[in-house]
């Protein structure tokens, strides 16, 4: 990052390389659409290049870097709730049913590859269902692996309201995919 | 310790944040309530669910076209520097000072320069100057000059022109001017009284 702070675009090429694919999978799974996230992502980047003079030496860059990622996600959400542009908790609940009918079915022994992606589609939905304070602190924990600590300092809120956040969220999405999971589990 | 207890633990148990203590005493009472333990299997196997979830793909090319648009926004910043319109606010809270300033004195009765503006009081009040109407001017002739509200200046010139429509000449500034008053048993009284020669109307305000 200092190189890329310098201008070196050759630096910048591969900072991009390196982190692209922990950015594009944060903002997909916030938004559960690849399309806009393919846009978003590049965005992500373009405000690392742009802002590259205001990063701090000696903070963690993937701080930074999650911070605008985490941001521009949730500027995102919030641009779609204002257009009415999203799927409604009562659709989910249909696929949600639909898949986990499908999942149950008795004649299949094993989980097949089509099983596998629809209950992958359906947990995606799930969580785009999470509320959006509490669904970018859960992909952060439960999906990128980052420390509560660095959760605190991207979304700046205090450690407890992370740890608080991330189980609201967590007991959310055991709920809504609890009739998948036991479906699941049926024999 | 109860079932709530222990749920509430299922989150620091999944991220390895509990206390040997606390571990036992989980282990113990899954042991014991099938309930908790079948609802820590849901909620462990919906963070694997969410944790096992495939990694996004790339697009092949983003680093190019991310450094083609920075070059872009560099190029063209999409926002003004921040530097420039701090004048703006500077200014506009000069002129807010400046108007709540003047707001003030005037309120006070100040003027600007410093100096108390005259109030008009009883002791203030000029003398008071009979206007004479023409045909008023000889029957009116006992009628001391200083029993009525009149016109300030000038007090013949007025109706050299023709017939004045009231008592007071327009062609000056008027100011009303009150009579004194005195107060008996809480009732305010004139101190003085129009002379029933002049010609006129009187008019009565209540304040």
């Amino acid at each position: 990052m200092a190189r890329v702070a310098e201008d070196d675009e050759r630096a910048f090429s591969e900072l991009v390389r390196r982190f692209q694919g922990r950015v594009m999978n944060l903002i997909t799974r916030v938004l559960n659409d690849r399309e806009c996230s393919d846009d978003l992502a590049q965005e992500v980047f373009v405000r690392v290049f742009v802002h590259r003079r205001n990063y701090r030496r000696g903070s963690k860059f993937t701080t930074w870097l999650f911070t605008i990622a985490a941001n521009l996600a949730k500027n995102e959400i919030r641009r779609r709730v204002r257009k009415r542009n999203w799927f409604s908790l009562d659709a989910l609940q249909e696929i949600l049913n639909d898949s986990a009918i499908q999942l149950a079915d008795p004649t299949e022994g094993q989980e097949t590859a089509l099983q596998r992606e629809q209950l992958q589609e359906a947990v995606g939905r799930a969580i785009a269902t999470v509320p959006e304070k509490y669904r970018v602190a859960l992909v952060l924990r439960d999906i990128e692996g980052f420390a509560y600590e660095e959760i605190g300092q991207m979304l700046r809120i205090p450690g407890g309201t992370v740890r608080s956040r991330i189980n609201r969220a967590r007991g959310m999405l055991k709920r809504k995919l609890q009739p998948l999971l036991r479906r699941e589990g049926t024999p | 310790m109860n079932c709530g207890d222990a749920r509430r633990l299922f989150g620091a148990c999944w991220d390895d944040e509990i206390t040997l203590a606390e571990r036992d005493w989980l282990e113990s009472h899954f042991a014991s309530c099938a309930a908790c333990r079948a609802e820590y299997e849901t909620f462990a196997r919906a963070i694997e669910l969410v944790g096992s979830l495939p990694r996004a793909e790339v697009r092949p090319g983003l680093a190019e076209r991310a450094l083609a648009r920075a070059r872009r926004a560099t190029a063209a910043p999409d926002r003004l520097p921040v530097g420039t319109p701090r004048w703006i606010p500077i200014t506009a809270t000069a002129a807010l000072l400046a108007i709540a300033a003047t707001m003030t004195l005037q309120w006070m009765g100040i003027t600007p320069a410093g100096r108390m503006t005259p109030r008009t009081g009883v002791a203030a009040v000029p003398e008071p100057v009979l206007v004479r109407s023409p045909d008023a001017r000889t029957t009116a002739s006992t009628v001391p000059d200083d029993r009525l509200a009149t016109v300030r200046g000038e007090t013949d010139a007025p109706f050299a022109g023709g017939v004045p429509d009231s008592l007071f000449d327009h062609s000056a500034d008027v100011e009303f001017i009150l009579d004194p008053v005195t107060l008996r048993k809480g009732r305010a009284h004139t101190v003085l009284r129009l002379n029933p020669n002049v010609q006129g109307e009187k008019a009565v305000i209540t304040f």
